[in-house]
C-alpha cells in the first residue's frame, strides 16, 4: 500500500509543481493520473520514487518511508519500483539485451559492473521478459534500430526484470501512435492482473483511461481536483471535465 | 504648452553644438543627448589620437612624444585647412551652382578624391613647414601626413554629426566615421609592422638559394659516394740493351685500360749542372672512360709512390666522345732508392676525374630527421596516452549534470576530511619508513612510488568513509546539541587551517610584492593567525546554523575546484609548459611529453566533461530508478553515450599534439623541432628542408587518419 501524505514539491527556481497532494494506492491498482500538461504528473511519479526530491510531505510503501530514506535504503526501495518513461530512456548505443538487463543492476554487485558481468539467471530472466513483451528476436540488435513501439516494450521488459512490486509509467504512450497505445497498455494490464502487481500511470487521452484505469485521480496545478473509479470518469460533467482541464477545454470524442 | 514648447527645441542652432564638438570631440553629441555616441566618439578620438602619434614618435626614433604631438598637431591643422577649404567649396558649389542630387554626389566624390590626391602630392610639402631643426626633419614620412589627413576628415564628420543631431536631424550614419577610422588604423598599423614591399621585391633574389634548398632537399636525404676510376700498365725502367720489358696491355671490354709502348725505357735525368735530360717517349691509349671527361696521368715508382709527372709532357688528357684517348709522354724522372739494383717495374696511373654516385643508402641528416619525427610521433601519443588517463576520470568530476545533485551532510564531510588529512598523513610517515628499509628513493624508485600511491590513495580513502561515517552516526547517538557544536567545532577547524594559508599566502604572495621580503615576514604570522581566527569563526557559525546534518553541495564545490585548475592549466600555452618541463628534466622529448600531457589533460578533461554534460538525462534517470548505483549509472547511461565524442575528441587532440610536438621541440622539448631548430641556426637549410618536409608529411598523413577514424566512430 502506498500512502502520500501532504506531498508538496517546490523547484529550485521557484516553480510550485505539487501543492498538499494526499491519497493513498491499494496494492493491485491500476490508478491513472490525468492532468493538463504542466499539472504535475510527472512531478507526483517522480517523487515517489524520489527521482525528484520532495519539498515536503511523507510518502510510506508498506510501512518503508521513502522520503527518510537514506541513499542505500533509497536504492532497495527503488529496485522494487519499476519505472517507464514517455521517452523510453533506453541507452541507444546499447543492445537491447544490455538495456533489458540494467534493469537488474539494483541486484547486481556494483565492482561487478566494471566488467559487465551479471548472473547467469539474470540473463535468463532477460530472455523470458523480452518474450513476455513479445520481441525476443531483438535481443542482439542495438536500441535505436528498434521501432518507437518496440523500444517501449523494451522499456517495460526493463522495469520487469526488477520483479517490481509496483510500476511508474510516465505517460508510456504518449509518443506512440493509438494501436501501438493499447498494445503497449495491454501488456501493462496483463501484467497488473497476472501479478497483481500496482501500477500507478500517467495519460493524455481520456478514452484509454477508460479502458483501462482502475481509479483515477486528476491534477491541475499541483493540486488533486478529481478522485473516481473508471465509472467517474465516464460520467464525467462538463463543469467537472472543465475543472480538471480548464475553462478553454474541448472535449473530443469520449 | 507643450505644443509651444516643441518648436523651440528644434529651432535650437545646430551651429551650437557643431562648434562644441569642434572644442571638444563628441561633447556637441553628448549635450544633445546622445551620450553614448558623444563618449563613444571621444574614446575613438584620444585613442587613434594617441596612436598616431605614438607611431609618429616611433618612426623618428626619438620617443619625444611632445614633440611629435606638436608636428602632428601642426600637419593635422593644415590638413584640416585644406578640407575646410573643400568643404567650403561644396557648400558655394551646392549652394549657387549644382542643384540636382546626382550632380551634388558626384561633386562630393570629386571632392574626396580631390583631398585624397591633394594630400598625396603636397606630403612632402606639409611635412618640410612642420620644422626646420634636425630632428623634426626625421618625422619626414608619409605616415604622419596621411594619419593626420584622416584625422581631419573624422573631426569634421563629428562636428557635422554634431550639427545634424543638435538640429534634430535623423541621426546621420556611423559609416564614415568607421571608415576613416579603419583606414586610419590600416595606415598606422601597416607602419607599426614595418611593412616595406620594396625591400621584399628587392631582397627576394638572396632568399631564392635557400629557399630552393628549403623546398626540394631531397638530394640530402641520400648519400653519394664519391667513385674514380683507375686504369694501370707497367713500364720497365731502365732499359738495358735487349730487355723487352713487361708484355703490353690488352684492351679489355667494359672496362677503363690503356696500353702503354713501349714498356721499357729510360728515366729523364736532371744533371747536377741543371741540365734536362727527357727519358724514353711513350705512347699512352686509353679506352672505355667517360667521354668527355678528363683524366689525369700519375706515375708510380716502384716503391708504389704515385706523382704527377712534370716536364715530360701533358698530365690532364681530355677524353673523346668515344671514351678513348691518345697522347705521348717522357719517362719522368724518378727517384729510386740506393739499394735498389737493376730494371726496375713502374706503373702508369691514369685517373678519371673522380665522380660523385648516388646510392640507396640514407644521408646521416635523413636518418637524424627519421628518428626525430619518430620521436616526434611518440611523444604526441604518450602525451596523448597519459592524458587520458587523467582526463577521463577528472572530467566526470568536472561534468555538471553529475555532480550537481551529489550533496552530503555536514558533519560527513567534516569527519572525512578531518581522517582523510589524518591517513595521508600516516600514508606519508608509513611510506618514508618503507623507503628507509628499502635503501631510500633512489634505490627503488618504482617500487616506493607504487607504495606510496596505495597507501596514499588506500589510508586516504579508508579515512574519509572512517571519519564521514563515524562523525554522521556520532550526530545521531549523542544529544542533538552537543553534536552540532562538535560538528562546528571540527569544521571551524578546517575553516582555520585554510585560513592560516590563505593568510600566509597574503603574506608572502602579496605583501612581499610590496614590502622587502624580510620585513614582510616578521609578520607573516600576524597575518595567518588573523586568517585563521577570522575563518575559523565564519566556519563555525556557518557549520553551526545548518546544524550536523545540513547538507553541502559538495559535488558543486569539486566540480568548481576541478574546473577551475582545469582551466588555468589550459590557458597556459604548451610551450610555457615546454619551458617548465625543461628546467624539471632538462631539454629532450620527456620535457616534451611533460609539457604535452599536462596541458592535455585539461584540453581534453574540458572537452570530455563538456560532451558528458550534454548527454541525454533520460537513461541516467532510467539507471537510478532502476536501484543502481553511481558507478552502475555512469558505466551503463554515461559511458555508452559518451564513448563516441571520447573517441572522437581523443583523436582530434593526438593530432595537435603531434602538431604542438614539432613546436615544443623547437624549445627544446626533443623530438624533430630540436633538430630542426639546429639545423637552421646551422645554415643547413637542406637538412633543415627535410626536416620540414617530414614533419609536413607526417601532419598530412594523420590529419586523414584521424578524419577517417573519427567519421568511422561518429
Ligand atoms: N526540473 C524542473 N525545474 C523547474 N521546474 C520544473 C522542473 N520540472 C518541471 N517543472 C515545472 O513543474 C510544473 C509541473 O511539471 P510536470 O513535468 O510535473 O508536469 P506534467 O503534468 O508532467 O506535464 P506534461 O504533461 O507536459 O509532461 C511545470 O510548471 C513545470 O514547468
Ligand atoms: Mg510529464
Amino acid at each position: 500500500m502506498l500512502q502520500i501524505e501532504n506531498l508538496t514539491k517546490i523547484y529550485d527556481d521557484g516553480t510550485q509543481a505539487l501543492t498538499d497532494v494526499s491519497f493513498t494506492v491499494e496494492e493491485g491498482e491500476f490508478l491513472v493520473v490525468i492532468g493538463l500538461s504542466g499539472s504535475g504528473k510527472s512531478t507526483l511519479l517522480r517523487c515517489i520514487n524520489r527521482l525528484v526530491e520532495p519539498t515536503e510531505g511523507r510518502i510510506t510503501w508498506n510501512g518503508r518511508d521513502i522520503t527518510a530514506a537514506d541513499q542505500s535504503e533509497l536504492r532497495e526501495i527503488r529496485r522494487e519500483i519499476g519505472m517507464i518513461f514517455q521517452h523510453f530512456n533506453l541507452v541507444k548505443r546499447s543492445t537491447v539485451m544490455t538495456n533489458v538487463l540494467s534493469g537488474r543492476l539494483g541486484y547486481t554487485p556494483p565492482a561487478w559492473s566494471l566488467i559487465n558481468r551479471f548472473r547467469k539467471e539474470d540473463r535468463v530472466r532477460a530472455m523470458q521478459a523480452l518474450e513476455r513483451v513479445g520481441i525476443p528476436d531483438k535481443a542482439g540488435n542495438r536500441a535505436d534500430e528498434l521501432s518507437g513501439g518496440q523500444q517501449q516494450r523494451v522499456g517495460i521488459a526493463r522495469a520487469l526484470m526488477q520483479e517490481p512490486k509496483m510500476i511508474l509509467a510516465d505517460e508510456p504512450v504518449a509518443s506512440l501512435d493509438p494501436v501501438l497505445a493499447h498494445s503497449i497498455l495491454g501488456n501493462l494490464e496483463r501484467i497488473n492482473q497476472e501479478d497483481n502487481m500496482t501500477v500507478i500511470c500517467s495519460l493524455h487521452f481520456l478514452d484509454l483511461v477508460q479502458r483501462y484505469a482502475s481509479r483515477v485521480i486528476g491534477l491541475r496545478d499541483g493540486v488533486i481536483v478529481f478522485e473516481g473509479d473508471s465509472q467517474d470518469i465516464r460520467q464525467l460533467s462538463d463543469e467537472r471535465f472543465k475543472e480538471i482541464y480548464g475553462e478553454e477545454a474541448e472535449r473530443l470524442g469520449g | 504648452m507643450d505644443a509651444n514648447q516643441e518648436p523651440t527645441v528644434n529651432r535650437r542652432p545646430s551651429l551650437l553644438y557643431g562648434a562644441l564638438s569642434l572644442v571638444l570631440p563628441g561633447l556637441g553629441q553628448a549635450i544633445a543627448g546622445q551620450f553614448r555616441r558623444g563618449s563613444g566618439i571621444f574614446l575613438t578620438f584620444i585613442v587613434l589620437a594617441g596612436l598616431s602619434i605614438w607611431t609618429v614618435a616611433q618612426r623618428a626614433r626619438f620617443p619625444d612624444l611632445t614633440l611629435s604631438a606638436q608636428i602632428f598637431w601642426i600637419v593635422f591643422l593644415e590638413c584640416a585647412a585644406l578640407l575646410l577649404f573643400l568643404i567650403c567649396i561644396r557648400y558655394l558649389l551646392n549652394r549657387f551652382l549644382i542643384k540636382d542630387v546626382s550632380g551634388q554626389v558626384f561633386t562630393q566624390w570629386g571632392l574626396i578624391i580631390f583631398y585624397a590626391v591633394a594630400i598625396f602630392l603636397i606630403a612632402d610639402s606639409l611635412l618640410s613647414n612642420a620644422g626646420t631643426s634636425e630632428e623634426l626633419q626625421q618625422v619626414y614620412e608619409s605616415t604622419t601626413v596621411f594619419s593626420a589627413a584622416i584625422f581631419a576628415v573624422f573631426w569634421f564628420w563629428q562636428i557635422g554629426d554634431a550639427a545634424r543631431i543638435g538640429a534634430r536631424q535623423e541621426i546621420p550614419s556611423m559609416g564614415p566615421a568607421i571608415a576613416s577610422a579603419c583606414l586610419l588604423i590600416f595606415v598606422l598599423g601597416w607602419n607599426i609592422t614595418q611593412i616595406d614591399l620594396p625591400k621584399a621585391i628587392e631582397e627576394y633574389r638572396d632568399t631564392q638559394v635557400i629557399l630552393r634548398q628549403l623546398i626540394w632537399p631531397w638530394e640530402a636525404a641520400f648519400e653519394f659516394e664519391v667513385v674514380s676510376v683507375e686504369a694501370t700498365a707497367r713500364v720497365q725502367a731502365p732499359c738495358p740493351e735487349g730487355e723487352i720489358g713487361p708484355p703490353e696491355n690488352e684492351p679489355i671490354a667494359g672496362e677503363s685500360w690503356i696500353i702503354v709502348t713501349p714498356t721499357c725505357g729510360e728515366l729523364s735525368v736532371l744533371s747536377l749542372s741543371g741540365e734536362f735530360t727527357p727519358g724514353t717517349e711513350l705512347t699512352i691509349t686509353g679506352g672505355n672512360f667517360t667521354p668527355g671527361s678528363e683524366v689525369e696521368i700519375f706515375w708510380k715508382n716502384p716503391i708504389g709512390n704515385p706523382f704527377r709527372p712534370r716536364g715530360v709532357g701533358e698530365t690532364i688528357i681530355p677524353i673523346d666522345e668515344n671514351g678513348e684517348f691518345v697522347t705521348n709522354l717522357n719517362i719522368p724522372q724518378a727517384l729510386i732508392p740506393d739499394t735498389a739494383v737493376g730494371a726496375q717495374i713502374h706503373t702508369v696511373v691514369i685517373r678519371e676525374e673522380s665522380t660523385v654516385v648516388f646510392t640507396w643508402r640514407l644521408s646521416r641528416e635523413m636518418k637524424l630527421a627519421l628518428v626525430g619525427m619518430l620521436e616526434t610521433i611518440m611523444l604526441g601519443l604518450m602525451a596523448t596516452f597519459f592524458g587520458i588517463i587523467f582526463a577521463v576520470p577528472l572530467s566526470f568530476l568536472a561534468a555538471r549534470n553529475l555532480m550537481s545533485n551529489i550533496v552530503s551532510t555536514i558533519s560527513a564531510i567534516t569527519g572525512g576530511l578531518l581522517l582523510a588529512v589524518a591517513g595521508l598523513i600516516l600514508a606519508g610517515l608509513i611510506t618514508g619508513q618503507i623507503s628507509s628499509l628499502l635503501g631510500g628513493l633512489s634505490e627503488n624508485p618504482i617500487l616506493i612510488a607504487l607504495i606510496g600511491l596505495v597507501l596514499v590513495l588506500g589510508l586516504g580513502y579508508l579515512g574519509w568513509r572512517l571519519g564521514s561515517w563515524g562523525l554522521a552516526t556520532l550526530g545521531e547517538r549523542a544529544p542533538a546539541i552537543l553534536s552540532r557544536i562538535l560538528t562546528a567545532f571540527l569544521f571551524a577547524l578546517i575553516g582555520a587551517a585554510f585560513g592560516y594559508a590563505l593568510g600566509l599566502f597574503f603574506s608572502r604572495g602579496i605583501r612581499a610584492i610590496i614590502l622587502p621580503d624580510e620585513v614582510a615576514a616578521l609578520t607573516e604570522d600576524r597575518y595567518a593567525i588573523f586568517g585563521a581566527g577570522v575563518l575559523g569563526v565564519i566556519s563555525f557559525i556557518y557549520a553551526y546554523r545548518i546544524n550536523f546534518d545540513g547538507e553541502i553541495r559538495i559535488g558543486m564545490i569539486i566540480y568548481a575546484i576541478v574546473r577551475t585548475i582545469m582551466n588555468i592549466v589550459r590557458a597556459i600555452e604548451p610551450l610555457i609548459w615546454a619551458l617548465v618541463g625543461i628546467i624539471w628534466v632538462g631539454p629532450g622529448p620527456f620535457a616534451g611529453t611533460i609539457a604535452l600531457t599536462l596541458h592535455t589533460i585539461a584540453a581534453l578533461g574540458k572537452l570530455y566533461s563538456e560532451s558528458i554534460e550534454s548527454i541525454d538525462p533520460g537513461p541516467l534517470e532510467a539507471i537510478q530508478a532502476t536501484g543502481g548505483n553511481r558507478l552502475q549509472t555512469i558505466i551503463y547511461a554515461v559511458i555508452p553515450q559518451v564513448l563516441p565524442p571520447f573517441i572522437s575528441f581523443t583523436i582530434y587532440r593526438w593530432d595537435i599534439n603531434v602538431r604542438l610536438s614539432t613546436v615544443i621541440g623547437l624549445v627544446g622539448g626533443g623530438g624533430i623541432g630540436f633538430i630542426l631548430i639546429q639545423w637552421i641556426r646551422q645554415f643547413e637549410y637542406e637538412a633543415a628542408g627535410l626536416a620540414v618536409w617530414l614533419i609536413a608529411i607526417t601532419v598530412s598523413v594523420l590529419d586523414y587518419v584521424s578524419s577517417e577514424i573519427r567519421e568511422r566512430f561518429v
